[in-house]
């Protein structure tokens, strides 16, 4: 079974290279349409016509395009993206730096998003027909109608600058000490070696930003949720659990949730690959130090090599979690699972 | 034009829905808000007030008559801004979900007709665009295109045609098996007048509604790339541009950030609203992104 499992996953994970590979090359060309000269931005002032030349050739930009991209791609399958012509860094090392931040968040704010949608979807499915779940249905109304990005900005306003309750910058609060690198992420981090200052600090700043991110997911899940309830729970199976008098709440958590909870998860695949979108505009509002805060500064000043390394790296994290989820859909589903070993 | 007996009464289905006559309402007036902004609104746009500055709105303390929602930084007339940035809002809503629906409808109908190669490189298409969180798809454009505000609604056109065809693509393959395109095809009609005269109009319901829901999506596109600076000129009321100036001075006048931010809200609530009552009505089965089930 779990054989079976990895066996899927890397079938799945197999068949995103080709995709990657179109992505790649869409990237490369559509930034090449830029109407700016990076070359041109990044040359000090009083620079000369030969200086320019010397930077156009270390760039490589002086070649024809296809040729660039086969040199980047090249590159890029040697784990080499390129130096930020704005940071004037690798572009490895900034990534490297930005993507835990990312990952922590998205991770806070998916599991935040799947806690609240799945209990409010299990909430507007107990209160059926009363006021209850029409409140409920109301929220989601509202919570759709309001973007992420906005959703971070009247969090900070009202929770942060009207009632101070939590922090709203950055990843850590000022005077704490990053904790010594071990795998790069901060939670993990403080945990293994012990500073639990920062760990504290560090789950503090999460809250705001991880529940904006969370603001997008939930309501999706909660009516998905609801109404594939509405449906499992008129299915023989749970009459006859019924009949043999098993407990209402036993019949809702045991019999009808594992199967009423697959579309919901089909859901969460494709709604997880869009919060990493999310992360862009929330991580600049919140000065939050992942790739999305990297990829509107890369935007602002045309960083063309990190603007195109971060954008293949949002791409492979919404084909890698989309994989795993739909692995993880087969892997729960036994009517999917029998179809997959046939 | 006269109109077919189902299709009267799924009109009046529509007309009566409380849904649709709300999210109609609120865009109708928002509309005539934003057409009559030049003689509505009390000040010009950019006209500045430095003597009253961050004003709060006049029914708060401190607030005064001639600014209804109060001044931003500037002591520019917030409730102004908010008339004009509709402008914007509508504009880019009304062309980019317009062009997304067309390219979209198109290519669906296209690939569901033919089948075969074209479905096949239109699939894998959609696919390539799926990869990439629609945020990080429009900067990327918007760096190659530019910036301006017609760079959005082409951004938002190249990005969102793959939500309209993947939808009607799986709904126009079911038109296809039905008897009367077999007719049709039997009866010698051209490629061209199958897909507009017979498989267009079957597909209509469901994107009629998916469009009201692509042009709440292209406000919320609009908005984040004016906030980030990237749509309209600097000196141009968009809703996103005023939430991202009065972000700087929210812990003094919160005001600022929360008009336009509502603004946003009600307008996305509306075509949401509308966009669900239509498919309530029209019954069409849609499944957004696999999400809206309910």
């Amino acid at each position: 079974m779990a054989f079976l499992t990895l066996q899927l996953l890397f079938r799945r994970l197999v068949l995103a290279i080709p995709i990657l590979l179109c992505v790649s090359a869409l990237v490369f060309a559509i930034l090449r349409l830029l109407p700016a000269d990076p070359v041109g931005m990044s040359l000090p002032p009083g620079a000369t016509a030969a200086d320019y030349e010397k930077l156009k050739q270390a760039f490589g930009l002086d070649r024809p395009l296809f040729e660039q991209y086969l040199i980047w791609l090249g590159k890029l399958l040697s784990g080499d993206l390129g130096g930020s012509i704005f940071f004037r860094r690798p572009v490895n090392e900034l990534i490297a730096r930005a993507l835990p931040a990312t990952l922590e968040l998205v991770s806070a704010g998916f599991a935040l998003g799947v806690i609240i949608g799945g209990a409010g979807g299990l909430a507007m499915f107990a209160m059926r027909g009363g006021a209850g779940e029409h409140a409920l249905d109301g929220a989601t109304t509202i919570m759709m109608a309001i973007p992420e990005f906005l959703w971070a900005i009247l969090l900070i306003l009202f929770v942060g600058v009207s009632l101070q309750l939590l922090p709203f910058i950055g990843r850590l609060g000022p005077g704490i000490q990053l904790p010594p690198p071990v795998t790069g992420f901060l939670l993990v981090d403080s945990v293994l070696t012990g500073r639990w200052d920062s760990l504290r600090s560090a789950l503090l700043h999460l809250i705001l930003p991880a529940t904006a991110l969370a603001i997008g997911l939930a309501p999706l899940v909660m009516r998905v949720l609801r109404s594939s309830l509405l449906e499992t729970v008129q299915d023989d199976y749970i009459t006859q659990a019924r009949l043999r008098g098993v407990s209402e709440r036993r019949i809702l958590l045991r019999h009808a949730l594992p199967n009423a909870a697959l579309p919901a998860i089909s859901l969460i695949g494709v709604q997880g690959g869009f919060m990493f979108g999310g992360t862009v505009l929330v991580e600049m509002i919140f000065a939050y130090p992942g790739i999305g805060n990297l990829m509107v500064d890369a935007v602002r000043n045309h960083d063309l090599p990190v603007i195109q390394a971060v954008a293949l790296v949002y791409c492979v994290l919404v084909l890698g979690i989309n994989a795993v989820v739909d692995v993880a859909y087969m892997a729960v589903n036994p009517r999917l699972r029998l179809a997959g070993s046939r | 034009m006269s109109l077919s007996p189902r299709a009267k009464a799924a009109w009046r289905r529509c007309l009566t829905n409380p849904r649709v006559v709300t999210g109609g309402v609120i865009i109708g007036l928002m509309a005539v808000m934003a057409v009559l902004a030049p003689w509505l609104a009390p000040h010009d746009p950019q006209e500045q007030d430095l003597l009253a500055t961050l004003l709060p709105p006049m029914w708060s303390a401190g607030g005064e008559g001639r600014f209804p929602f109060g001044t931003d930084t500037l002591g520019r007339c917030i409730a102004s801004r908010l008339m004009y940035g509709a402008r914007i809002a509508l504009y880019v809503a009304v062309v980019a979900a317009t062009g997304a629906m067309i390219l979209g409808t198109l290519l669906a109908i296209v690939a569901a007709y033919f089948g075969g190669w074209v479905d096949w490189l239109i699939s894998r298409a959609i696919e390539v665009w799926m990869a990439f969180p629609p945020v990080v798809l429009a900067l990327i454009l918007l760096v190659g295109l530019g910036a301006g505000v017609n760079k959005v609604i082409l951004a938002i056109i190249v990005i969102d045609w793959t939500r309209f065809c993947r939808v009607i693509r799986s709904e126009a393959l079911v038109v296809m098996v039905r008897d009367y395109i077999a007719a049709a095809k039997l009866a010698g009609f051209s490629h061209r007048q199958i897909m507009l005269k017979e498989m267009l109009p079957a597909v209509l319901p469901l994107v009629i509604t998916m469009m009201s829901i692509e042009m709440g999506i292209a406000v919320i596109v609009e908005a984040i790339m004016s906030f980030v600076g990237l749509s309209v000129e600097p000196d141009v009321p968009a809703w996103g541009v005023m939430i991202a100036d009065a972000r700087q001075t929210m812990h003094q006048a919160p005001w600022g950030v929360v008009l336009p931010v509502g603004a946003i809200f009600l307008a996305v609530l509306a075509f949401n609203l509308l966009g669900d009552g239509l498919r309530r009505a029209l019954d069409t089965r849609l499944v957004l992104g696999r999400a809206e089930a309910a």
